[in-house]
């Protein structure tokens, strides 16, 4: 990443009475964070991401309206666009592209690839934000007791955390699958083969094997802040351990968490389609972009077109928030910026 | 598809529409379903399998592909069917473990049997004749051995208990009413003697076409316990003896030492691999990306698992030399749950806005599928189309709605359609559904994994539609609609048996009674026609379609046939490997 060179006087670490120096009169000081956005703004790569990631969150967000307004349609069948003759693949190029049909249909089915991906990224989104959050959270609020506490508050997350870590999460999700989901199913709206528990049942298992990551992370950021000489001084002055939590330590995390977020919602996203594949997760008619993958592996040489294409989203998806996520962390720090 | 239920199918006409098939059906398709390469002794044949199965139990077993592999490899019966791809000579049963096949009096009401001497069980004791009598025996014990054909239970001359409409004998188990039982079949030295309340003229087809009159040593029988056991008397035993089958993983046959050829005949088992190795759990998918590469291993494999339609398009060239297209003898099926869709207006709309059409072409096409109407296979001598189900194939909602509408329910009306899931059957799932939405039904769709059976036999199931799949147990329309829908054996406390509705009407039973008592063969068509027409009106079942088997195996596996007595899966009595 490139760095510009007249933001250089940025090199400080933000601390608690924002300003780098300079009269605000004469030369107008930026606050860190305005020179953080400059720098990410300057990054072409980082800007083409982010401009990614929003159209696909906007996407995500207006799918539900769009099939329920008639503009995407993704469970209608049109068997009459596939061969039944070849198994049901669909009849024209790159399967079955069309102006109706812009990527096409599914074989066998006849269902418009484009609805379907589109709503898709819907499910998928839900699914990899809310497990972020629960893992982000949970890690978060772990890490700060943990890094501030030190001591044996700390000793005793710092096991969990490793044993959380040392689980083979793939594995366990697979094996406690069918009992995992009817519990869930149990307690949410929504019987066993709904989308509900089962996109509940993966939130809560990426969201729960997620955190320590996160934990440990959030925790090595207190650890470097609570040495600084403005939580000494703090500390001097009498403030609560409150007031230091919330004032002092706390708004110097969200550089840390920002980055971790934008870093660990691609991971989630692949997730789901792996978990997708292996059976775990919402099941079809209900789209999400794992299990239409999980769909189109087989047609890989009979219609690659259809293969193609969620794979290639999928693709776009992840890389476009690791570049952000990357940018974000090179904006903030320029010195991990090379 | 999950594996289906049982057997078989009459007549010249299979091996007329494989011969249609194979000149339809593109590249490498072979008239009657076999592969000419001259058969060699030793090696091993890879078997691969998808979903589990669910019993290795002799009275418990009624898929028909775990009764072919295991009528050729570890169970004998008193008659069997041998090799053929001639539907005349597959369809008539050989002597097996008796010395002929049986002499019948009183008008079929009696069968004697005398047993060969010198055949051993697995661990080298001889089979008895108090084995035979044992094992029939454990059939009647509804409530531990479930899942296995119950014909025994309303032909065996018992008398019937008035309060439960089962048979007074309630099995070796709990032995109430062993005095009964004892009258019934009778072991005087080495001659057995089955005694029915029937006239039962094909009972050795029966034999030879399920294991529920199979020996069963008493010692072995742990009850519920034994459902993967496998105790054998044929050319092959479980590695370890008197070993297990592990539902997920299979088993590794090897030769069984107490065997002896001399026995036995090569008409009926060739036992020419050393070792058959089944492995479980490898989706369709896998498998023929396996078999299309044939690396190592592969180049010796069979499998139970059809191609999928993804795949058709691969079957060229080489690789469609290693391919059989062959109709199967099976019909798919929906029963809507009487318990509850008990109007019968739902029920009809129900027919009415199922799209036939759809659920073919969603699994595959003209390939994979040819139309049906009616749940007996055309194949099968008295078939006739219902005319219930004549209307169009690709269903029609606007008329079922109407019906939804005059029946007053309330609309959307919620039902759960449950099936045995893989990629293909979802997508045809979603075929169903989407007509039947659109017709007025909010359809939750209920695929099932590893368990299908012994979940959609719950009577305390939730299912209000459920697919099923089934051919003729021997070759005779009275294997289809009655086992299927005749309340009196199926519906126990425990299970719903092959009766998955719960369909119950004293109508259809009576004919059922006209058939069985029937002398002669006209007569028992004409009642059974009957039958499936009051089924028809009741829409006890709805027909979706007669599925077609496209397979392919290994290119160093010799002697593969498909044949009418291995219900046209593959038949390990011929099969060997090059080595």
């Amino acid at each position: 990443m490139t760095v510009q060179a007249s933001n250089l006087q940025s090199e400080q670490m933000p601390d608690s009475t924002g300003g780098s120096g300079g009269d605000a009169a004469k030369v107008a000081g930026q606050s860190p964070t305005k020179l953080a956005i400059g720098r990410f703004r300057h990054d072409k790569l980082s800007m083409i991401s982010f401009v990614v990631v929003v159209v696909y969150m906007l996407a995500a967000l207006a799918a539900p309206f769009l099939v329920k307004f008639g503009v995407l349609d993704p469970t209608t069948f049109h068997q009459n666009l596939t061969d039944p003759s070849t198994g049901g693949i669909p009849y024209g190029k790159l399967g079955g592209v069309s102006w109706h049909h812009p990527l096409g249909v599914e074989p066998a089915t006849g269902r418009d690839v484009l609805s379907r991906l589109w709503y898709g990224v819907t499910f998928s989104l839900a699914i990899a934000l809310s497990a972020t959050m629960i893992s982000i959270v949970v890690g978060a609020v772990l890490g700060i007791i943990s890094g501030f506490s030190g001591g044996w508050i700390d000793s005793i997350i710092g096991r969990f955390i490793d044993l959380t870590l040392s689980f083979p999460v793939t594995l366990m999700l697979l094996a406690l699958s069918a009992i995992g989901i009817q519990m869930v199913a149990n307690v949410l709206p929504g019987t066993f083969s709904d989308p509900l528990p089962n996109g509940a049942y993966v939130v809560l298992v990426l969201g729960i094997f997620g955190w320590p990551g996160i934990a440990r992370i959030i925790r090595g950021q207190v650890l470097t802040v609570r040495e600084r000489e403005f939580v000494d001084a703090a500390v001097l002055f009498g403030a609560s351990k409150y007031r230091i939590y919330f004032k002092e330590i706390l708004p110097n995390l969200w550089a840390p968490l920002l980055v971790t977020f934008t870093l660990t919602m691609p991971a989630y996203i692949s997730a789901e389609a792996a978990l997708s594949y292996l059976g775990v997760g919402i099941h079809p008619p209900t789209p999400t972009l794992g299990n239409i993958l999980k769909g189109s592996i087989n047609y890989s040489q009979a219609d690659f077109f259809f293969f193609f294409t969620p794979a290639f989203l999928i693709m776009i998806i992840v890389v476009s928030f690791n570049l952000l996520g990357d940018g974000i962390r090179d904006a903030l720090d320029p010195k991990t910026a090379r | 598809m999950v594996n289906y239920r049982k057997r078989l199918l009459a007549g010249t006409v299979a091996v007329a529409m494989a011969g249609a098939l194979a000149a339809c059906g593109g590249s490498g398709s072979n008239p009657g379903g076999s592969s000419t390469q001259s058969a060699t002794a030793g090696g091993t044949l890879q078997y691969y399998i998808y979903a589990p199965f669910e019993h290795t139990d002799p009275q418990r077993s009624y898929l028909g592909v775990e009764m072919t592999n295991f009528s050729r490899t570890v169970y004998r019966s008193l008659v069997a069917f041998p090799i053929s791809t001639d539907p005349k000579v597959s369809n008539t049963p050989v002597p097996d473990l008796a010395t002929d096949t049986g002499t019948s009096s009183e008008g079929g009401k009696v069968w004697k049997f005398t047993l060969k001497d010198g055949v051993k069980w697995e661990d080298g004791k001889p089979v008895t004749c108090e084995d035979f009598k044992y094992g029939a025996s454990r059939v009647f014990a509804t409530d531990v051995i479930t899942g296995g054909p119950n014909y025994l239970l309303s032909y065996l001359d018992i008398p019937t208990d008035a309060k439960t409409g089962l048979p007074a004998y309630d099995g070796p188990y709990k032995g109430d009413g062993q005095a009964l039982f004892d009258k019934a079949i009778t072991c005087d030295g080495n001659t057995i003697t089955y005694n029915f309340k029937k006239p039962w003229p094909d009972f050795p087809l029966a034999v030879a076409g399920l294991h529920m009159m199979d020996p069963y040593r008493q010692d072995k029988d742990q009850g519920a316990k034994s459902n993967y056991q496998i105790f054998s008397n044929g050319p092959y035993m479980i590695k370890g003896g008197g070993a297990m089958w592990n539902k997920n993983k299979g088993a590794l046959f090897v030769r069984n030492p107490n065997y002896d050829a001399k026995t036995d005949s090569t008409d009926i088992r060739k036992a020419l691999p050393d070792e058959i190795n089944f492995t479980v759990g490898q989706t369709p998918e896998t498998i023929y990306d396996r078999l299309i590469a044939d690396n190592g291993d592969d180049q010796y494999a069979v499998t139970s698992s059809r191609v999928p339609p993804a795949y058709y398009t691969q079957i060229q060239g080489a690789v469609a030399d290693r391919s059989v297209l062959v109709k199967s003898p099976y019909v798919d099926y929906l029963v809507p749950n009487f318990r509850n869709m008990p109007d019968p207006k739902v029920r009809e709309a129900l027919k009415v806005a199922t799209n036939a059409t759809a659920w073919i072409n969603a699994g595959g096409g003209e390939k994979a599928y040819g139309p049906a109407e009616s749940i007996v296979n055309p194949a099968v001598v008295g078939y006739q189309a219902n005319p219930a189900f004549s209307g169009p194939q690709e269903g029609d909602p606007a008329a079922a709605k109407k019906l939804l509408e005059e029946a007053g329910v309330k609309m959307p009306y919620p039902i759960t359609f449950t099936y045995p899931t893989s990629d293909t059957a979802d997508k045809q799932a979603a075929a169903l559904k989407e007509t039947w939405d659109s017709a007025g039904f909010d359809v939750t769709l209920d695929g099932l994994g590893d368990t299908y059976y012994d979940v959609i036999q719950k009577p305390t199931k939730d299912s209000d539609v459920i697919w099923g799949g089934w051919g003729a147990d021997w070759p005779s329309a009275i294997t289809v609609t009655p086992p299927l829908f005749d309340s009196r054996p199926n519906l126990t406390a425990d299970s719903d048996g092959q009766d998955y509705g719960a369909y119950k009407s004293d109508k259809f039973n009576a004919l059922v009674d006209q058939a069985q008592a029937a002398t002669n063969l006209d007569d028992q068509t004409k009642a059974l026609q009957e039958a499936d027409k009051v089924l028809g009106e009741d829409t006890a079942y709805i027909p979706l379609e007669v599925a077609n088997f496209y397979w392919l195996h290994g290119s160093k596996v010799t002697g593969y046939m498909n044949t009418p007595s291995s219900s046209s899966y593959v038949d390990l009595g011929p099969i060997g490997v090059e080595n």
